[in-house]
């Protein structure tokens, strides 16, 4: 056979893909592979900063400990600047760089476009920051869980909790967001139940909202309770500080974005402390409320153990992360254990078969897994002076 | 009727600090023919040096301990054990911010002074003999770059920053109808209406405000009646970026600070159409228009739709009358 530069040129290729084939082979094999997408960059860095150690920690962690099944992890996280199609182009790099274990996504927008197209090889067990009621659907959304309650969810909380306390009128304000209107829909059936009147849904900006307007409508209306939905650091706090100063004695309350201590404490540093008495949903206990907790004081040690200017606090935005990555390996464990292959079937399968878990001190009493998400909370208050979240129900089963 | 009136308020309210953004929109265009698309823009920049050195400086640990919050004894007194956002407590915590609050308007107006000297020099100015499209789409471009630097510099979050004014419900009766307002939008108001109010005294009445009109009636002569026009075209870009910045202020302690105050903004560009490009006059009462039939819309349709009416009524007047309320039509000559 004569050997011209082209040929030589293509056994010269040849040679080289398949003398690093194994290595390639051999790396996938290496590790169970975790991704994620969160916005370290645009309109909720601090929100995606401040998630970011649960996954390095994770990773840490396990592998100090053996890894999975004996096999270390490996954590990848990109920035996706809370831009669906970014988070989307995130996915699908991780997704070709070699099987892929699990992924965590930074938003609904996400969550929603990436839903439809994981089927067949493209399937990937995947949690994410989001609560979206419409996430919570295995039959539409096989590999997509939730590791707390849905908005839906979170919102029945409150109305329940509100009903216990004899409380007859609410107002809903919320963002004009899909985020904000999550909840609304059910909100209204779960109030007509309870006998409680809404007498407001006031719809607002996301940010920038004409807060002297939506005061105007709430001191008309005058309800008992209002509960804002679809805010995570802007609009809430402009809203309820409006609302005293006007003289307002409506009860406010959150859901789980709303609810963080490190933006109750900086509104309250910044322009006093006014959202006191505030209350809301909180699926997990905060991380000062460690005694029954064993999970949380590992945590914290370890944080220590790793940074000696550990704060002592971590958010709740981080534990939701935590919690997701949690569960993912709980049911690696189990599917390693039972001798199944590690699929997304059957990773999923696992998920749903979780039944009176013991979170490590997460949630207030041991949790099941049904329709991939976990339907408890619990009601939490604000004190401006101790600067922490008290508890004011008892945990909540929805 | 009451509640008529209470939105009427509201609208008005808003509508001032429309016309404090629109102001500078107009300042520009009338020196220089140019729509200034970024003007949101500078205004968040306004608005973000306002928290710098009204937070984040004042509190620094190198800064004066009264700066961050003054407190001499007979404030002290004054304040008593007077509930939070009784009169006496707001104006209280007001004079305690007061330090601060001067040195974030002080440095914001500074900051956004230069910025504005900044974009006029390197981007307009050499634009100039070129086509106005030119320069308005450079304005377009240069939106990018402020919101890229924006992001750069400081984070998206939203932060709270000191308003202008102490903030206590005032309550009264009009037409027998319990009414109120808050005391820091009424010094906003005042703000907006006295800045406004004094930039077109100026205008009327001083060489710099003739200069201007002048150059805003046609440039060329401008130039042979020895008006140094380069320096007008500065002068409108420091009035927007100074006027803009007091904007900016009042908009982040309103709603928050947020990078939505830069799409707020240019959302402010429909109103200054409405009323016409080059009139004071015509922008402000478009302003109040808008901000009344926002208010109203809220009050009776709600978010969502509240959005949409004012800008409806925006096209409609533009369909009616291209130049807006009271501006001045162009006569093509062929």
């Amino acid at each position: 056979m004569a050997l011209n530069r082209r040929t030589l040129l293509k056994t010269g290729a040849a040679l080289t893909a398949a003398s690093m084939a194994p290595g390639i082979v051999r790396a996938e094999g290496a590790h169970w592979r975790v991704a994620a997408s969160l916005p370290m960059t645009g309109p909720f860095a601090t929100a995606g900063q401040l998630v970011a150690p649960a996954f390095s920690e994770f990773e840490q962690q396990v592998n100090d400990n053996g890894g999975i099944g004996g096999k270390p992890i490996r954590v990848e996280v990109a920035d996706s600047g809370y831009i669906p199609r970014n988070a989307l182009a995130n996915f699908q790099r991780a997704q070709a760089a070699g099987d892929l274990h699990f992924y965590y996504g930074d938003s609904t927008g996400f969550m929603e476009l990436v839903g439809p197209t994981l089927t067949g090889d493209n399937a990937v067990m995947m949690g994410s920051t989001s609560f979206a009621s419409a996430l919570s659907d295995p039959a539409n959304r096989p590999y997509q869980f939730m590791a707390g309650p849905t908005y839906e969810d979170q919102f029945e909380i409150l109305l329940r909790d509100i009903a216990n306390k004899g409380g007859k009128t609410v107002a809903f304000v919320y963002s004009d967001t899909e985020f904000g209107r999550d909840p609304i829909e059910h909100g209204r059936q779960v109030a007509a139940e309870l006998g409680i009147d809404v007498v407001l849904e006031e719809v607002t900006r996301a940010e920038g909202a004409d807060i002297e307007n939506h005061v105007t409508k709430l001191a008309q209306a005058n309800p008992e309770y209002t509960i804002l939905q679809g805010y995570v650091t802007g609009v809430w706090p402009q809203l309820i500080g409006g609302a005293r100063a006007f003289g307002l004695t409506t009860q406010f309350m959150g859901t789980f974005w709303g609810m963080e201590k490190i933006i109750a404490d900086r509104v309250t540093e910044q322009a006093g402390p006014f959202l006191d008495g505030y209350q809301g949903v909180m699926p997990y206990r905060y991380f000062y409320d460690q005694d029954e907790a064993p999970f949380y004081q590992e945590l914290g040690a370890f944080k220590r153990s790793v940074n000696p200017g550990f704060s002592g606090y971590v958010t709740a935005w981080e534990l939701e992360g935590r919690l997701c990555l949690e569960l993912w390996k709980l049911c690696m464990e189990r599917v390693i254990e039972a001798d199944k292959e590690v699929t997304p079937d059957n990773l999923m399968a696992e998920l749903g078969s979780i039944r009176n878990w013991d979170s490590g001190g997460f949630f207030g009493a041991p949790v099941d897994v049904v329709d991939n998400k976990i339907g408890q909370g619990r009601v939490y208050r604000y004190d401006a002076e101790t600067r922490l979240y008290n508890p004011v129900s008892d945990w909540i089963q929805v | 009727m009451g509640q008529f009136i209470q939105y009427i308020i509201n609208g008005v309210i808003s509508g001032s600090i429309l016309a404090l953004i629109a102001l500078g929109i107009v300042a520009v265009f009338k020196a220089t023919k140019v729509v200034n698309f970024a003007h949101g823009h500078l205004i968040l920049f306004g608005a973000y040096f306002y928290f710098t050195f009204s937070v984040v400086l004042a509190d620094a640990p190198f800064m004066p301990a009264w700066v961050s919050s003054w407190e001499p004894a007979w404030l002290i007194a004054y304040a008593g054990d007077a509930p939070m956002f009784s009169p006496r407590a707001a104006i209280a915590s007001w004079v305690s911010d007061l330090p601060r609050i001067l040195l974030g308007l002080v440095g914001a107006l500074a900051a956004n002074a230069v910025l504005a000297l900044i974009i006029e020099r390197l981007i307009m100015r050499p634009l100039l003999g070129q086509s106005a499209f030119a320069m308005i789409l450079s304005t377009v471009g240069l939106i990018w770059v402020l919101e890229g630097s924006a992001g750069l510099i400081w984070t998206a979050e939203a932060e709270q920053v000191p308003a202008l004014g102490p903030n206590f419900p005032i309550r009264f009766q009009l037409f027998d109808q319990n009414l109120f307002l808050f005391s820091g939008s009424l010094v906003n108001l005042l703000v907006a209406l006295l800045l406004f109010a004094s930039l077109m005294l100026v205008l009327r009445y001083t060489r710099s405000g003739v200069a201007i009109r002048a150059t805003a009636e046609d440039q060329s002569t401008a130039y042979a009646m020895g008006i140094n026009v380069p320096r007008v075209f500065s002068t409108a870009w420091l009035v927007a970026s100074t006027t803009g910045a007091v904007a900016g202020a009042i908009l982040a302690s309103r709603n928050g600070l947020s990078p939505a105050i830069g799409l707020f903004g240019l959302s402010v560009l429909a109103v200054v159409l409405m009323g016409g490009l080059d009139s004071f006059a015509g922008v402000l009462i478009a302003s109040m228009l808008v901000g009344i039939l926002s208010s109203m819309a809220q009050w009776k349709l709600g978010g969502g739709v509240a959005e949409i009416v004012p800008y409806v009524a925006v096209l409609v007047v533009i369909l009616i009358r291209p130049h807006g309320f009271m501006g001045q039509e162009e006569i093509e000559r062929i």
